[in-house]
This record gives C-alpha cells, structure tokens and sequence, in this order.
C-alpha cells in the first residue's frame, strides 16, 4: 500500500465517528434523509447514503433524535430534528472533540 | 405503485431482513429517499440502487445486526472446540467405524470404504451442528446474555487458568462422547453391522425405532448441544444448567425404562450370540446397568449446578 492509500483508510477510520456529531450539529434544524447527505456532503463531511440512513434511525432509537413525517409535498418524507437529550449529547461530543483537536495538536506541533 | 419497479424489488430485498415492526416505515422512506436521489442527480433508479449497495448488508445495518456467521467475541472457542472435534474425535470414530469394519470380515477395502464414508459423514455433521449452535448464541443477544448470566464482564469472571482449560477439555470430551454414542446407535441400525452367517442385522431392537429410541435420541443431543453452548459462554449457568438437567433426564429415564422392561438389545441378535450356549443375559445385569446409569446422570447434573452456583 503506498502512503496515499495509507492516509485515505486510516483517514476514513479518523471521520467515522464525526458523522454523528455532524448530523447533531446539522439536525437543530429538521431534515430529511437526502438533504441531509447532501449537506454533509457539502460541508466536507462525507458519508455514504447506505451509512447515514440506517444511522439516523439508530439515533432516533437512542433518543437523539425524533422524528416526524411530513405529507405536505408530493412525496412524503421523513424528517429528523435533534431530541433535548440530543443536544445534550451534542454539547458533551463538542466538548470531546475540543480536547481531542487540542491534545493531537499539542502531540504534532512541530519541534523548533 | 407499480410493485415491480427496481425501486420496490430492492426495498421488499431490504425490509423482509429487518424486525416486522419497522418494515412500513423503513420501506416508506427508503422510496423517499430513492425517489429524491434520482430526482435530485439526474440519475437512473439503476444507479442509485447500485449505489446503495447490497440489501443484505443495508438490511443488517438498518437491524444493526453482525455481518457474521461467528463474530469475534465467540471466534475463539469455535475454533478451540472444532479442533477438538475434527482433531481428536473425528479420528477415533473413523478408527472405530473401520476396525468394526475388519472385525466383521469385511476386508481392506470395504474398511477403507466405511472409513471415508464415516469420515466425511460424521466429519461434516460435526461441523455443521458446531456452526449451527455458534451461529445461534451469536444471533441471539437475548439468549447470549441469558446464558453469561451478566451482561458486563468483569475481572471476577476471569476462570481459574489451567482447572479451566481442563473443565473445558472434560466438557468437550463429554460432548463428543453424548455425540459418539448418538453416532452408534444410528450407525448399528443402519449398518446392520452385527453378521450372522450372512445374516446382517441391528445390535439393538428395531422395536425400539417406532418408540423410546426417540427420547433417548433426543436426550443425548440434547445434552450435547448444551455442553456445545456451555463451551461457547465458557461457564454453566443455571438456566444452561436446568435445560441440561432436563436432556439428562429425558435421556436417563427413557433408557432406564428400557433396561427395564429388558426391550434393549434385538431379540434375533441375543439369540444367535446365545445360541446352543444356553445363556441368557441376567437380571442383575440390567438392574445394575439401571443403577450405574442413574448414578451417572444424577452427578453429571450436580455438578453442572454446583458449578453453575460457583
């Protein structure tokens, strides 16, 4: 494996547990499945529908977030918005990564 | 809605995988979110299916459920106990098969013959239930945790090293004996293998088939399957231990209703090893079988229950 091919896997490894984090972030804000992955998308976090689906009911099934359906438009579609709980979570994975950027910043600031 | 869409192929493959209760709402929205992908990409169903990928692997994730026939936490003891099985069982029951084979004059290549029969047949039942029993403690979460008795694992579960390896090893061994026993007694009704002058017939009495041969059958696998699942979990637990006490039961009373009524052995087989000698098998051999038998099964369960409290 060369070293691009390196960084791509274990890059992917590093992202898995921001997607969670990103959809409590996104999710103040009801969404619906596809917008949501192309938000993320957009925002440079990327995940496949295959993932983020299935994830989204997951945290529905935790508590994380609450869901509703809505039939106004042509095609009904379900829409997630973060739970109370959620948001608390949501401020404690916050907090996470703020120590996590700063103990690998710390740990890779290059020596003078 | 046209039922026969590419669409409602792959969300029908995706949602009869998953629990019933959430099959409607998980169809519901996998059609939104088909519909939405092409429509907002320009693409063709084709594709956008194509990219969702397997509906087995989406179905398990949607049920959050393994990938995996055996997964890592139980891996281990299946690969501990089929070395046992195929390594140190297999080839005593081939041995047996084809020294009987020999015995009965049957010659070099008619044993060979019985040797790879019994190999591939008893060699593949082995792996086969092994998998199946794995395959369910993995499956189940319920069961899984039913039998670890805890749901956390915590140092004070650590087993003591070596009397450990060697209670295990003695588990197995009583597992494969239960299985080898169940393999006689279907091979001796099925070969035939005892020859009278040309005359082949069972060992036991094939009366016994349209009756108790059955719970006694059933007991025996199902004591085994329970030191199967005994090995997997690493410890009995008292449910593990109350199911194995009834298989035990079964097993024991049915047979020692049996050796009672003294409808064991095949009447045709008694009289052809008795013949002339003027001998017949007597009383107290059955009793004391009875009483040996009982003996047997009672500690068996003790101790499964006196490990099971420990």
């Amino acid at each position: 494996m060369s070293a691009e091919e390196l960084v791509r896997a274990q890059a992917q490894e590093l992202r898995r547990g921001t997607v969670v984090l990103a959809c409590l972030a996104l999710l103040r804000e009801p969404q619906y499945g596809y917008a949501l992955l192309e938000t993320l998308n957009d925002a440079g976090v990327s995940v496949d529908g295959n993932t983020l689906y299935p994830l989204l009911r997951r945290l529905e099934k935790q508590g994380l977030l609450t869901s509703e359906w809505n039939t106004d438009e042509s095609r009904p579609r379900k829409f997630y918005r973060v739970s109370p709980e959620g948001s608390r979570v949501r401020a404690g994975l916050v907090d996470e990564w703020r120590d996590l950027v700063a103990s690998i910043s710390r740990l890779t600031e290059e020596k003078p | 809605m046209n039922a026969n869409t590419l669409t409602e192929r792959y969300v029908h493959e995706v949602v009869r995988r998953i629990p019933a209760d959430q099959r409607d709402d998980v169809a519901e929205e996998l059609r939104a979110v088909i519909a939405d992908t092409v429509e907002a990409r320009g693409a063709t169903e084709r594709e956008v299916v194509t990219e969702m990928g397997d509906p087995i692997r989406l179905a398990a994730r949607y049920a959050d459920r393994p990938l995996a026939l055996i997964g890592p936490g139980l891996y281990p003891a299946y690969v501990r106990t089929l070395k046992v099985l195929l390594g140190g069982v297999l080839p005593v029951v081939v041995a047996a098969s084809m020294a009987v084979e020999v015995l009965n004059g049957g010659g070099v290549a008619s044993a060979i013959g019985t040797g790879i029969g019994a190999l591939l047949t008893v060699g593949a039942q082995m792996i086969a239930w092994l998998t199946g029993v794995f395959a369910v403690v993995e499956r189940s979460r319920s069961l899984d945790r039913l039998f670890r008795g805890t749901q956390s694992w915590t140092p004070d579960d650590l087993p003591d090293a070596p009397r450990s390896a060697e209670a295990s090893r003695g588990v197995l061994a009583s597992a494969a004996l239960s299985t080898a026993l169940l393999a006689l007694i279907i091979w001796q009704h099925v070969a035939e293998p005892y020859d009278a002058d040309g005359d082949r017939m069972p060992v036991l009495d094939p009366a016994l088939w349209s009756g108790w041969i059955w719970p006694i059958l059933a007991g025996l696998a199902g004591t085994a399957l329970c030191e199967l699942v005994r090995v997997a979990v690493h410890r009995w637990t008292v449910p593990l231990a109350a199911v194995y006490a009834a298989a035990e039961a079964v097993f024991a009373f049915s047979l020692i209703w049996v050796l009672h009524r003294q409808a064991l052995f095949n009447p045709d087989f008694l009289a052809t090893v008795n013949d002339g000698k003027g001998w017949t098998v007597p009383d107290s051999l059955y009793i004391s079988t009875i009483l040996v038998v009982l003996a047997v099964s009672v500690s068996e369960v003790v101790g499964c229950f006196r490990q099971a409290r420990n």
